[in-house]
């Protein structure tokens, strides 16, 4: 386990000396500080001012969308170099060379891009909640421990790029992880529509439909997604079958992360 | 310190190792031979458990060559080592140092001592895409004598260098001589296994096809090119 923390910590020192991580790391900071406006204007609705910080609030909540959605494309990029380039840079062989096992460089690489990730959009999202905090005076509760939870997914994307990149090309192995995301989105969204109030007044005979087992099963990102936002709104969350999307999302995981070992194992260095 | 048992490789159909086995003993000095494609780097790669054997075993002090920990004393250097471009050769130094449990002071005074050994004190700090070739052979070779090892394995050191690296590196390897370190050494560069080298085993076509003492081997006026063409071409016939 020492050595995958060791391991972990080259992860993160060796992406941080890229030049190519403090600019997207500025951009995405700039980027976020653009949306500062939002928290400024006087919206007026009907004739009738709109209450700052109501606005501020949904602002808030799109934003921290956009936030996780951007990283969810970060982290994709990020782990799919993660072996190819080891191979080719003569990394794989500083570590395998030594007396480290497979399994600790396999998972020193994948905790370290993960931490990496966290914290990166931990500090995006800390942005947003101080920008809100200096322009209306009002925190958001939950907004971080929402963005805590929505690390769980950029883990999710990294071990699935990873796998993949054992078997495909770097590119197609991050393209083939946002298809996956994209097929659960277009589920579980469609799934958060019709169980909204709107559409159960409008479509009764939908709502008691079962969803098919593939859309229980499948991995359950979007709703991750969707608990983090019944977090910061203090709303209830509709789930969909008995399997929480933090279960769901660990089982994944740590499948995958079985894939991965078994598959490294057999791989020659 | 070296057990080979019955070791056979095969990729595919096309057995690169076929069915080896010998013994490499504490402090041997001891040179593997043979032209490219003969199966000595598919050796020296399942030595590090980069690679596993079809069929047989390989024990190194004891351990399964598979078991991380047998490479806890063990040194390596491949054939045009590769250092990442973004870090400096003591940066370097000292991963491979954490890696095997040294830390903080002790990693430095070691990385220092290698340092001096492979004489690239003063070039330490600069970054490895600004090394020759020469330097990061040398770089990788004090990474493999990190922590005094009690094997090392050189995997065609020289193979590419232009003279003065050949020369150096040659100083290295004879200075090592003294110190009661197990070292094998691969190559097809016979001339400088001759003037380094205790024992050597030559090999062709995934076989062994003589180990003993380099005196035994070459005999009289023979010179171990003399002999290694000796054998290739009476496996040939």
């Amino acid at each position: 386990m020492n050595n995958s923390i060791k391991i972990a910590g080259y992860t993160i020192r060796d992406q941080m000396r890229h030049k190519s991580f403090y600019v997207l790391l500025g951009i995405s900071i700039l980027f976020v500080l653009m949306f500062r406006g939002c928290y400024d204007g006087n919206y007026m609705v009907n004739g009738k001012q709109v209450d700052n910080l109501a606005v501020a609030w949904h602002a808030s909540k799109i934003i921290f969308q956009i936030i996780a959605s951007g990283m969810f494309l970060v982290v994709a990029l990020l782990s799919m170099k993660i072996f190819s380039r080891d191979r080719n840079d003569g990394s794989m062989v500083i570590f395998l060379s030594r007396p480290v096992c497979r399994w600790q460089y396999v998972l020193g690489r994948i905790i370290g891009t993960w931490v990496l990730g966290l914290v990166f959009m931990f500090i995006l999202h800390l942005t947003i909640f101080l920008t809100v905090w200096v322009k209306t005076g009002a925190t958001i509760p939950g907004y971080l421990t929402a963005s805590l939870v929505c690390s769980v997914n950029l883990l999710f994307i990294i071990t699935c790029v990873c796998f993949l990149s054992l078997f495909m090309p770097d590119f197609i192995s991050a393209l083939f992880t946002m298809g996956i995301l994209f097929v659960g989105f277009v589920s579980d969204g469609g799934h958060q529509i019709l169980s909204s109030d709107i559409a159960r007044s409008a479509l009764p005979s939908t709502v008691n439909a079962d969803p098919a087992l593939w859309r229980i099963l499948y991995p359950k990102v979007f709703m991750l997604q969707a608990y983090a936002d019944s977090i910061i709104s203090k709303s209830g969350f509709t789930n969909m079958g008995p399997f929480h999307p933090v279960w769901n999302l660990f089982f994944f995981i740590l499948l995958i992360l079985a894939l991965i070992l078994i598959s490294f194992n057999r791989k020659e260095v | 310190m070296i057990k080979l048992d019955s070791v056979t490789k095969q990729f595919g159909a096309f057995a690169a190792v076929d069915n080896i086995s010998y013994e490499i003993n504490n402090g041997e000095y001891f040179a593997l031979l043979g032209p490219n494609g003969a199966g000595k780097t598919t050796i020296v790669r399942m030595l590090l458990g980069f690679i596993k054997p079809t069929s047989g075993r390989i024990i190194i002090n004891g351990m399964s060559a598979t078991d991380p920990k047998s490479r806890q004393y063990v040194g390596y250097l491949s054939e045009n080592h590769m250092i990442p471009s973004y870090l400096s050769g003591l940066e370097y130094l000292l991963r491979h140092a954490s890696l095997i449990g040294l830390s903080g002071k002790d990693a430095v005074v070691e990385a220092d001592r290698v340092l001096e050994t492979v004489a690239m004190k003063g070039e330490e700090r600069k970054k490895a895409a600004a090394y020759s070739r020469g330097m990061k052979q040398r770089i990788g070779l004090g990474a493999a004598m990190l922590g005094r090892p009690k094997l090392l394995i050189l995997d065609e050191p020289i193979t590419g260098l232009d003279p003065i690296g050949i020369r150096e590196i040659r100083t290295v390897l004879e200075n090592l001589r003294n110190n009661g370190m197990t070292v094998v050494l691969n190559s097809h560069l016979l001339s400088e296994v001759e003037k380094t080298c205790d024992t050597a085993g030559i090999m062709y076509k995934g076989k062994i096809l003589v180990k003993d003492s380099i005196n035994t081997i070459v005999k009289n006026d023979e010179t171990l090119e003399d002999v290694f063409i000796r054998y290739i071409e009476k496996e040939n016939e």
